[in-house]
């Protein structure tokens, strides 16, 4: 029957029906211009023909039940209605999908299934409301679902990003660059005490080593021979130095680590060999006791003077060296180089 | 539904998109801990939309900014799939790499609706944005649009919002001529812009800044046009064209349906030679919103009745006459409404609205001029700027003297 045909029909008092089967296989009648509000009925009706009598019904897919149909049919019955005010329609909405979650969840498939979008997005609206700022044991109990997530996968979702080991480093190297720059806040008022510091320690060690202060700050640039690992720690230091320096001017200026993702291998490895003074003194055997005790004192003292992170550091890994690149920059690395000298220097005492 | 008490989670994908894109990106992505089956749900959302709720709020701005960062990237490295809609709404990220890495994945996932709204600090937009041909809509906000030697424009763009973007001029004229289908421009934020815009489906125009210039040159299909036009203290620019502005920029707008023009908008379509007709009548033109129209000033007056009187289906009028005389004019004495102005007829006009009148004698004779030609006038709402009782009497008083053609007109005087 064409459609044209069914619109004949329509003026009589008798209404014309569309006849449907659903899943369970009940046959039912439905007045024509509400069953035609469906979109997946109505092209049945007009591509195939069908629906037309009893014999000839349209059967309904799987997902629809007889409960679920006829609250659809209501759903339909109102709104094909064209005198009614959005006012009204909107009032009638709030109220019919007031059900409980589970045969919301039965209404949606159904609705999806008859292509009735405007209910499925009806529907779909409160099922987001449902769940909206609801926590994942709330949402479970809701919808009844199975809690089979082990505990690690539980973590929220995004730790999984942590899995990339250039982000775990990234993110290190982030909460480094925050301690610094809180270090270094905090050693700019400590500064100004360290200049005095370094002079008198200056004058301490020429006088023990019997040399006048200029030749102390030339030989500083010489390696130590003896020690291997110095010379090693040396190089790498200086490189490291370098690389560190040309980072943190990076990571000041643009503010992020992005960028040196392709430097990090190298920067990693130069942070994993330990930090110590470049300059060593070539150190006198003759020095007396009482002398050697003053300078025990002096150093431990002077130790502790100097932010004691310095000392501690050495017994660590993975710590940048702190180079400061504004103006006071060579000061302090001096300082910083002369207290992990001051401790190899001790160290090298008690081995004596 | 049978077996499993589980009833959601076996509903098909496109329902569950439909449920998830309701809910906010966050609430989104944590249905992935819902149960094993949900794990995965979230990640071919096609639309994502971030902003500063998506992570847990505190007070130090750089945590923020961090955790956002974070988020945003962990979520875009977890999704599968082409995304078609990204947007970024915040204030907390300025100026960061991290969005140039965004936009070159996005750039890659067929991204088509683009909007960024970041805060204060000129973001230089990255070169893979202009290879996002497959772009429908492009919104930008603070940023800087420099675009490389072979950029022609985006092929499939229709809505373009720029606010407060740093560009060449004639970059944005190439711009819009790049894109043919653009159907929604917007500029906003701009200072001393001269501009000829040039696109053939462009039907809602929506400009808001000191532009010195401005040439529709070919919009035959404009609906919609809204101008917030400020000026210069330089007012000279203003005067140099001898072109009518109002035909430079109303002259080729058959199908305009709606017109609203804020500050010194009216002043700037009056300034020009005055060939003395309008070439064109507006048939579909039903709503003439103006705003701050200085009837001090005769040529804004006449521009006013020449759009009144070429648009014979106005059905709503809107007007507010300028407080603000930056031209302290003497006032003429205006024979403009004894020629033959009540000849014509406003045979559609139903709603009258004119606010801050003060009473001077142009703005009375204009509404004695609506009253004598609209036939179907039902409401003249006035409001007055006037703060003298007495004043404001004479004027109402003055007011309802006026011989109305339409039996139903009603005056109705709002109170401030």
């Amino acid at each position: 029957m064409s459609e044209g045909d069914l619109a004949v029909m329509k003026p009589e008092t008798m209404k014309s029906y569309i006849w449907l089967q659903t899943a369970d296989g009940s046959i039912q009648q439905v007045e024509q211009e509400v069953a035609m509000f469906c979109p997946m009925i109505c092209q049945e009706v007009i591509q195939k023909g069908v629906g037309s009598s009893k014999n000839h019904a349209i059967s309904l897919p799987q997902r629809v039940n007889p409960a679920m149909f006829s609250l659809i049919l209501d759903y339909c019955r109102f709104h094909q209605l064209p005198g009614r005010s959005n006012k009204e329609r909107k009032t009638y909405d709030e109220r019919f999908i007031r059900m409980d979650t589970k045969r919301l969840c039965e209404l949606t498939s159904a609705a999806d299934s008859l292509q009735l979008k405007p209910l499925v997005d009806l529907t779909s609206c409160a099922l987001a409301r449902i769940i909206e700022g609801k926590t994942p044991e709330e949402i479970r109990e809701i919808f009844h679902l199975p809690d089979d997530l082990t505990e690690e996968e539980k973590l929220e979702p995004l730790k999984n990003t942590m899995d990339d080991p250039r982000i775990r480093l990234l993110n290190r190297l982030y909460a480094k660059k925050r301690k610094e720059l809180k270090e270094r806040e905090r050693l700019k008022n400590v500064e100004v005490e360290e200049h005095v510091d370094e002079r008198s320690v200056d004058d301490l060690l020429s006088f023990i080593n019997g040399r006048d202060p200029k030749v102390v700050k030339m030989s500083k640039g010489k390696k130590k021979k003896k020690k291997k690992k110095d010379q090693k720690i040396v190089s790498s230091n200086d490189k490291e130095s370098r690389d560190l320096h040309s980072k943190q001017q990076c990571v000041e200026e643009t503010g992020s680590s992005m960028r040196e993702v392709p430097n990090l291998p190298s920067a990693e490895d130069d942070i994993s060999t330990p930090k110590a003074g470049s300059e060593d003194e070539d150190i006198d055997d003759e020095i007396d006791p009482a002398m050697r005790e003053l300078l025990d004192r002096e150093v431990e003292d002077f130790a502790q003077r100097l932010n004691s992170n310095w000392v501690r550091s050495l017994g660590q890994e993975r710590r940048p060296v702190h180079f400061s690149i504004n103006g006071n920059g060579t000061t302090r690395r001096h300082t910083g180089m002369v207290s992990i000298w001051l401790h190899l220097y001790k160290r090298f005492l008690d081995i004596l | 539904m049978g077996e499993s008490p589980d009833f959601i989670s076996d509903l098909p994908q496109s329902i569950i998109e439909n449920i998830l894109t309701r809910l906010s990106i966050r609430d989104a992505i944590r249905t992935s801990v819902l149960s094993s089956k949900w794990r995965y749900k979230w990640s071919t959302l096609t639309d994502l939309v971030f902003d500063e709720k998506c992570v847990s709020p505190a007070n130090d701005r750089c945590v923020v900014e961090t955790s956002l960062v974070r988020f945003i990237t962990g979520v875009l490295l977890l999704h599968q799939g082409p995304i078609h809609k990204f947007q970024l709404s915040t204030s907390f990220l300025q100026c960061r790499p991290d969005i140039d890495q965004w936009l070159l994945f996005l750039s890659r996932n067929g991204i088509k609706e683009l909007v960024l709204e970041l805060g204060e600090g000129e973001f230089r937009v990255p070169s893979c944005l202009f290879n996002c041909l497959k772009l429908t809509r492009l919104e930008l906000c603070h940023c800087e649009f420099d675009p490389p030697q072979y950029f022609k424009g985006f092929s499939s763009l229709k809505s373009l919002n720029l606010h407060q973007i740093l560009v060449g001029p004639e970059v944005i004229e190439s711009l819009i001529s790049g894109c043919p289908l653009l159907e929604f421009l917007s500029l906003s934020y701009f200072d001393s812009l001269v501009l000829s815009i040039s696109a053939p489906n462009l039907m809602y125009l929506y400009l808001d800044g000191e532009f010195k210039d401005i040439f529709l040159e070919n919009t035959p299909k404009l609906v919609a046009i809204s101008v917030s036009m400020y000026m210069h203290e330089d007012v000279t620019d203003f005067e140099q064209s001898s072109d009518y502005n109002l035909v430079k920029f109303l002259g080729g707008v058959p199908l305009l349906e709606k017109l609203v023009g804020y500050i010194y908008f009216t002043k700037y379509l009056s300034i020009g030679d005055d060939p003395g007709r309008l070439p064109i009548t507006y048939i579909h033109l039903k709503t003439i919103e103006l705003y701050q129209v200085s009837f001090e000033d005769a040529n804004e007056i006449l521009v006013l009745l020449r759009l009144v009187t070429h648009s014979p289906n106005l059905k709503e009028l809107k007007v507010s006459a300028s407080p603000i005389q930056l031209f302290p004019l003497e006032e003429e004495g205006f024979d403009l409404f004894e020629r033959d102005y009540f000849d014509y007829k406003l045979p559609s006009l139903e709603t009258v609205k004119i606010t801050d009148v003060s009473g001077i004698r142009n703005e009375l004779e204009f509404i004695r001029f609506l009253l004598g030609t609209s036939p179907v006038l039902e409401t003249v709402i006035v409001s007055s700027s006037l703060i003298d009782k007495e004043a404001k009497m004479d004027m109402v008083i003055e007011l309802l003297r006026y011989p109305r053609v339409s039996p139903r007109a009603q005056f109705l005087f709002l109170q401030d």
